[in-house]
Parts: structure tokens; sequence; C-alpha cells
């Protein structure tokens, strides 16, 4: 086990392996950056070229590019509040609100710091998790990816709001998200479901459009209405000086990052999930671990610690949606499941022997994340101050680059007008959201697990029908929603009593 | 010397719209277009092809991948039907159950599956139900005699892992229980190694890695064969009924044309005979077989006649097939 571990990482620095990496890195540095430019579609377009590598080589480039997406996703969120990629939306809340305080550089460093952190936690997880990983995946059926759903909502609904009349509007908002989830065709009785008449809609919400009107309208509407730079009036002198703050600020709620890591690599790991999911159960942590009501007031309006959560959580999940992938031939995400084509086209077969035979090039796919995730986080920090300097640029030169980011980026997740239309609505209901104080992050939540959630529990009933409820696993996750409902409600009587 | 000059000249150009009659794809650039995002089994083929294409089409085109997803490849299909310029410049890959969905009237349908300026397809899509290993069926006669129940995982209907148990279930009475809803056909191949369901069906391509691991065997196809897997029974042989066979027959129609290349209707015959023959060559391109055949999705180039010939199969069903037909199944994925 220890020599297979050393073994991949040998694999990983030879020289052709290691150059074939930096180039994925590269690309996948833009792809992150650049809205829109999804990090799948890019895998997608890039197997071609790697039909004469090795396999050691091709996933070195394939995975250095995969795993730098997510980093630099962040980038963009944190910057201009347009979620970089699907996968990086979370981090707007507080990331966007702290770059509008001046302290771009900090929440930078701090999204930086916390992937790199989560990149090598979720490495270290997966490696010790190798040999019960198998029966921990298939201990999940259908049931338990129900309810884990469920506790997701749940969680994200009671925490992104203070008080009684907050987690109402969690709940109702994160209702909303499991309603428009429901758009499209069903994968019961192939009915369409509110298309409006469109075939656009035949497929239901596209997730990127949504995330990017939701979150990047709004803010773009807020600099509009200001007038100023995205850091307003702020003194120019500490947004460029922040970056080592923020990498100090992981250090500081280093246990935070740390249990955020394991939620990514945890959710990672369960199939089915999807990649957007970890994110956000990570921010619920970390709005969670505010000890009261006057410290969690301060998340979505710049906390650095809802900046470190979704960092560590986003990087760490990459290591973990790798074991469904190579252990049993089913791919967590889309990405994987380009990626799972790349072991065709090596003439590797995913399955068991991954973990036993193989395991050295297992090791090495980690050992890419990683080494990815340490390069690009240097480079960045070479010019993540000038980059934090962009928030002082007047809005009105800014305004007409962040707009083609949106609409290119909404743009090309269907190559639709329906994709701009989308967009705009979302605009409109993310600015209402804003204004009237509703909680975003749970609608966000509620649409990226509404068909999740829809299927699991038709599966369930389908297969087990009432059976499904007693099994232990969830029992436990029931057991769990319930507390994450009723705590914070308990926890502020008690405080009151206490006044 | 100025007359020899001239006539070069004058040669010169008279040149260039000899060799533009000549190879009308000179320097020009021909769009496939792909009704579904990048990533999956159609836009995989396509990309494979616009790599190879150019070098079988007189005059080198550049080719490209254009993916136009959505409303199972509806939009796309649409678009190359009524939108795009019949110039020859643009070719279009759609869901292989367009016909039915034609066949079926499915709101959004703006073409006739028989008007395209057909190409012919690039593989035929062979469908089969595996089962469990462990489970104490050998084959489909066994499976179907014992009159035990097995659970099907299944996509959703529209999809070959939910009609072909389905007509199963319906039509040859195999004690089938279908459970659908799972995101992809690799979640069910995770939920039969739980043993959450039993069995699955499916293109023999995306089931191959797990028969060779063991997990599970075939037992039954559909009438699209492959090598391999020739000598299992094929559901519409053990119909019991014509109307039934009938039906099985039409839902596995557009499986021999399981990738279908098409062009705008009314392309110039001499431009859709060029691309007809640069199909034919590229697909046996040893470069390009050598590349399928690691990719685990080896191509078959089916003429555009033959092509033709199952569109017309499936459109020209009597009435009464087609009510029963729409009663199973419905147009998806």
């Amino acid at each position: 086990m220890i020599d297979a571990l050393f073994e991949g990482l040998f694999l990983v620095l030879q020289w052709k392996a290691l150059a074939f990496m930096l180039l994925g890195i590269g690309l996948g540095f833009w792809v992150g950056l650049l809205p829109g430019l999804g990090g799948a579609t890019t895998l997608a377009l890039m197997l071609p070229f790697i039909y004469t590598m090795q396999p050691v080589e091709a996933f070195a480039f394939l995975l250095g590019m995969h795993a730098v997406v997510a980093t630099t996703g962040d980038i963009t969120s944190v910057l201009f509040g347009v979620p970089g990629e699907g996968t990086s939306a979370a981090t707007i809340l507080d990331g966007h609100a702290m770059a509008k305080k001046g302290e771009a550089g900090r929440a930078l460093g701090a999204a930086l710091a916390s992937s790199l952190v989560g990149a090598i936690v979720g490495a270290f997880a997966l490696a010790l998790a190798i040999p019960v990983v198998r029966p921990l995946v298939l201990s999940f059926g259908s049931p338990e990816l129900f309810m884990l759903a469920i506790v997701g909502i749940a969680f994200i609904a009671s925490l992104s709001a203070q008080g009684a009349r907050g987690m109402l509007r969690g709940f109702l908002a994160g209702g909303l998200g499991l309603l428009l989830a429901t758009v499209g065709q069903d994968p019961q009785a192939g009915v369409a479901r509110y298309t409006l008449g469109t075939l656009y809609l035949w497929q239901g919400l596209e997730l990127i459009p949504v995330l990017v009107g939701i979150f990047a309208i709004p803010e773009i509407i807020d600099l509009v209405v200001r007038g100023t730079s995205i850091a307003g009036t702020r003194p120019s002198g500490r947004i460029s000086k922040g970056a080592f703050e923020g990498v100090k600020d992981t250090f500081r709620h280093f246990g935070l990052t740390i249990r955020c890591s394991l939620i990514g690599t945890f959710i990672g790991i369960m199939p089915g999930m999807g990649g957007a999911v970890a994110q956000w159960m990570a921010y619920g942590h970390a709005t969670q671990s505010a000890r009261n009501a006057e410290e969690r007031k301060g998340f979505g309006a710049g906390d650095v610690r809802g900046v470190l959560g979704p960092g560590a959580a986003n990087n760490s999940k990459e290591g973990g949606s790798l074991i469904p992938t190579i252990a049993f031939g089913v791919p967590g995400s889309t990405a994987m499941a380009i990626l799972l084509g790349a072991f065709f086209l090596l003439g590797m077969v995913p399955g068991p022997d991954m973990l036993s035979k193989h395991l050295p090039v297992t090791f090495s796919m980690v050992w890419t994340i990683v080494l990815a995730n340490v390069i690009t986080v240097l480079a960045c920090f070479m010019f993540l101050n000038r980059l934090a300097s962009l928030t002082t640029v007047r809005g009105q030169l800014l305004i007409p680059v962040i707009l083609m980011l949106v609409f290119i980026g909404s743009y090309t997740s269907n190559n639709h007008y329906g994709d701009i239309v989308v967009t705009l609505l979302f605009g409109g209901v993310g600015y209402l959201m804003v204004l009237g104080g509703w909680p975003r992050a749970p609608f966000v939540l509620g649409l990226v697990l509404g068909k999740i959630a829809e299927n699991y529990l038709y599966i369930s009933v389908a297969r087990y029908e009432a059976a499904w409820l007693t099994r232990p696993v969830v029992l436990v996750l029931i057991a769990l929603a319930i507390a994450v409902i009723v705590y914070p409600l308990f926890q502020s009587r008690r405080r009151a009593a206490h006044a | 010397m100025k007359t020899k000059l001239a006539v070069l000249a004058a040669l010169a150009f008279a040149a260039v719209p000899l060799a533009g009659l000549a190879q009308p794809y000179a320097g020009k650039t021909v769009t496939i277009i792909v009704g579904y995002k990048p990533g999956g089994g159609y836009d995989r083929t396509a990309r494979l092809l616009a790599r190879y294409l150019p070098n079988h089409i007189p005059g080198k085109p550049t080719v490209i991948v254009q993916n136009m997803p959505g409303a199972n490849s509806l939009i796309a299909a649409n678009h190359v039907y009524s939108v795009a310029k019949p110039d020859g410049m643009t070719i279009g890959t759609f869901n292989r159950n367009l016909p039915i969905a034609q066949l079926t009237k499915v709101d959004g349908v703006k073409f006739d599956m028989t008007k395209f300026a057909w190409i012919g397809s690039a593989a035929s899509e062979s469908t089969i139900l595996a089962i469990r290993s462990d489970l104490p069926y050998r084959n489909f006669d066994e499976l179907r005699k014992s009159g035990k129940q097995i659970v099907i995982g299944a996509t959703g209907p529209g999809a070959n892992t939910y009609d072909f148990p389905l007509l199963l279930k319906e039509l040859l009475g195999v004690n089938i229980k279908i459970v659908s809803g799972y995101s992809s056909s690799s979640d069910i191949m995770l939920a039969i190694e739980r043993k959450e369901v039993d069995g699955r069906a499916g293109s023999l391509s995306s089931i191959t890695p797990f028969i060779d691991r063991k997990l599970v065997h075939p037992v039954i196809r559909a009438r699209a064969s492959e090598p391999g897997i020739e000598q299992l029974p094929v559901d519409e042989s053990l119909a019991p009924n014509a109307r039934a066979k009938a039906i099985m027959a039409l839902r596995s129609a557009p499986e021999i044309v399981g990738r279908p290349y098409v062009m705008t209707p009314g392309t110039p015959a001499e431009l859709l005979q060029t691309m007809r023959t640069a199909f034919a060559s590229a697909i046996k391109d040893p470069g390009l077989m050598a590349e399928a055949k690691k990719a685990k999705a080896e191509l078959d180039y089916t003429p555009a006649d033959k092509a033709l010939e199952v569109m017309k199969e499936v459109l020209n069903q009597p009435k009464d097939v087609v009510d029963e037909f729409s009663k199973y199944i419905k147009f998806g994925e």
C-alpha cells in the first residue's frame, strides 16, 4: 500500500507525465476562469489527444486540467460574482461580498489556500479509504441517497437565514428549487412537465444559466446602481495586500477547512450526487460552525469562513469522485463519465483491479490532483494581488466585460437563445430575492438536488415499498434531518431564555 | 515573353474555377451538428469521424463538430431539416429514435425522416438484456420458465433500458418489474452491483465491460446483432403472435441505423454522393478503425438506401400497430 503510494508519485514525476500535467494545468486554468466553458466539455474536447499517450501521461494531462478548473473557477466567483463553473457558485455568497468590502485579495487567498488544503486532505482521505471504499459505496443504495439529498436541503434551508422567519424563508426557497427541478421530461412516465410548449425545456432547466442569472445579474445591477467600482470607495491599499491574510485565515479556521474537505470527499465518493452539491453542503457546515446568531449574521455579508468551506470541499471532492469511476466503472459526475471514456481508450478496465493490481496508477491520479493544485495555487499567488485590484476598476469599464462573460457563459451550455432568456429571468428572480432578504443558497440546492431526490425516492418506493424507511442508514439520516431542523430553533429559544 | 506570361496568367485564372468545380469542398468547412452535449456516444462518434473525414473528401475540407443539445435532439433535427442551407456543408447526427418520434406524432417534430438527404449510419447499436451472474438463471429460457420476478433497473421511457424490458414483460409475459429513474446507464450498473436490481437492458457496447468482469451475463437481444452475441435468442422470434412481433420489430428497427448521418433536404446530388463515398471509406480507414476499437465503439457503415428503407419500414406501419405501439413506447433520450 505505502509502496503503491510512492510508486504512484514517481509515475507522475516522470518528465513526460509532468510536462503533460503542466499543459493540462495551463488549459484548465483558463477553462476554470471563464464561465460557461465547463470542465466536462473541455475534457471531452481533449479526449482525442490522448490516443498516443501512456496511461499515466494521459491521466496527468486530463486530471491536471480537471483539478485546476474548480480552483480557478473560484477566482471569477470572488472577483465578479459570476460563477466560473457550476461547481464554484457557493464561493460567490461570501467571496464576492468580501470583494465588495474591499477584501478581494483576502478572499482569493482564502479560496486558493483552502482549495490546496482540500485537495491534499481529499487525497489522503482517499488513500486511507481505499480498503473500505467498495463496501462504503455499496452500502449507499437509492433510499440512502434520497435521504442524503433531503438532509442536504434541510441543512441549507435551516442555516442560511436567521431565526424562525428566516428558516421558513429558507425552506420556501428550497421548496421552490425542488419544484423548478421538476421541469422537463419525467423519467417515470415520459411526460413533459412545465415545458411551456417549448423544446428547450424538455431537458429541464440547465444549471449554469440559472446560476449565472441568479448570482451574477443582481451583482451587476448593484454595481450599476452604486456607480463605483466593485470595492466601492475603500482604500485601495488593503485590497491588493490581503492575499496572505487569506492564507492565514485558512490556518486560523483549520479545523473547519479540514472538516469541509472531508465533506467534499464524502459527497464526491457518492455517485449520483453530482459536483455542485459538495460546496453547498460545506457552505452549510461553515454557517453551522458559527457559534451564535451574531456571528452567523456575517455569513453572506463577507465572512471568510463562507469562502473556506466551499473552497476546500470543491477540490477535495475531485479525489472522491475518482473512486466510483475507477473502482466500479461508474462515474460520479459528467467529467468523470468522460474520464471513463479515457480508460477505454487507454485499454484499461476500471473495476476492482484498479484498487489492487493497478493501485500505483490509481495513486498517480490522486497525486496528479494534489500536484496540480499545488502548482496552480503557487502560480496564482504571484499575480493574485493584481487580480484583486480588478475590483477597484470603475464599474462603467468593468460592466461590459462582466456582461459579456455572463451571456457567453450561459449561452455555451446549450448554444440556444433559451439559455439567455433563462439567465435574464433568473437574474430578475435573484435580484428580487436579494432585495427581499431571501436566501439563494437553499433555492440553488433544491434545484440541484430536486431530480436526484425525486428519482431516488421513486426507485426506493418501487423497489422496496415502505421497507426502505426501516434501513439503518436511512433511519440515521432521518434523525439527522430532524436534528438539523430542530436544533437551531432550540438553540435560539435557549438563548432567548438566557437573555 | 509578355504573351507567355499572359497565357500563364490566363491558365492560372482558368484553373481556379476548374479546380473549384472539380472539388467543391476545397477550402470549405463542413459542420457536423450533434443533437447532444459533448461526451456521449453520438458526440464521440462524430468527433472521431470529423478527424478522419477530411482525408476522404476531395479537396480536404475542414470538418468541425457543433453540439446542439436539447429535446432528445429534436432541436438539432429541426435545425438541419429547415434552417441549415442545403449546400452540402451541414451534416446532422441525431437520436436514432427520431423516426419513433415522427411515428407517434410527438409535438415539436418539424421534419420528415424520409426526406432528409441520407448519408447513412456510422454504426448499429445492439440492445441486450443482461442479468446478474449470481442469479440461478443461465439463459433466457430458464429465466422465463422460473416465473419468479426479476427487477430491472432503467433510466426512463424512450430509452432502450426501459423499452426493451417493457416489451419483454408486456408481450412475452416475462415476470419483470421495471424500476426507472436512474440518472444514467452506469448508475444502474452500480445498483446491480449492490443488488438493488437484478439486471438491465442497454446497448451491448455499454454493458460489455461489465460482462467481461463477470458481473452480468447477457440473456436475450433485439434484432440488430454484433459479433459475439449472434447466438443469443432474439425477442421477436419468441413473439406469440404477429402483432407482438411487429411491435418488437418496430422498437428495434432504428437500432440498425444506430448513428444516423443526414444532410439538409435538397442538398445537390453530387455533393451528397461525395459525402456518402467519403463516409464509407473513412469508416474503413485503418487509423479510425484502430481508434474505434480502442474506445470499444466500433463503427460499421450502413448505406443511405438501407437506412432509408428502415425509416420507411418504421413509418409505413398500419394504424392499429401504431396505436398499440404508442401504448407502450414513448419517444425519449
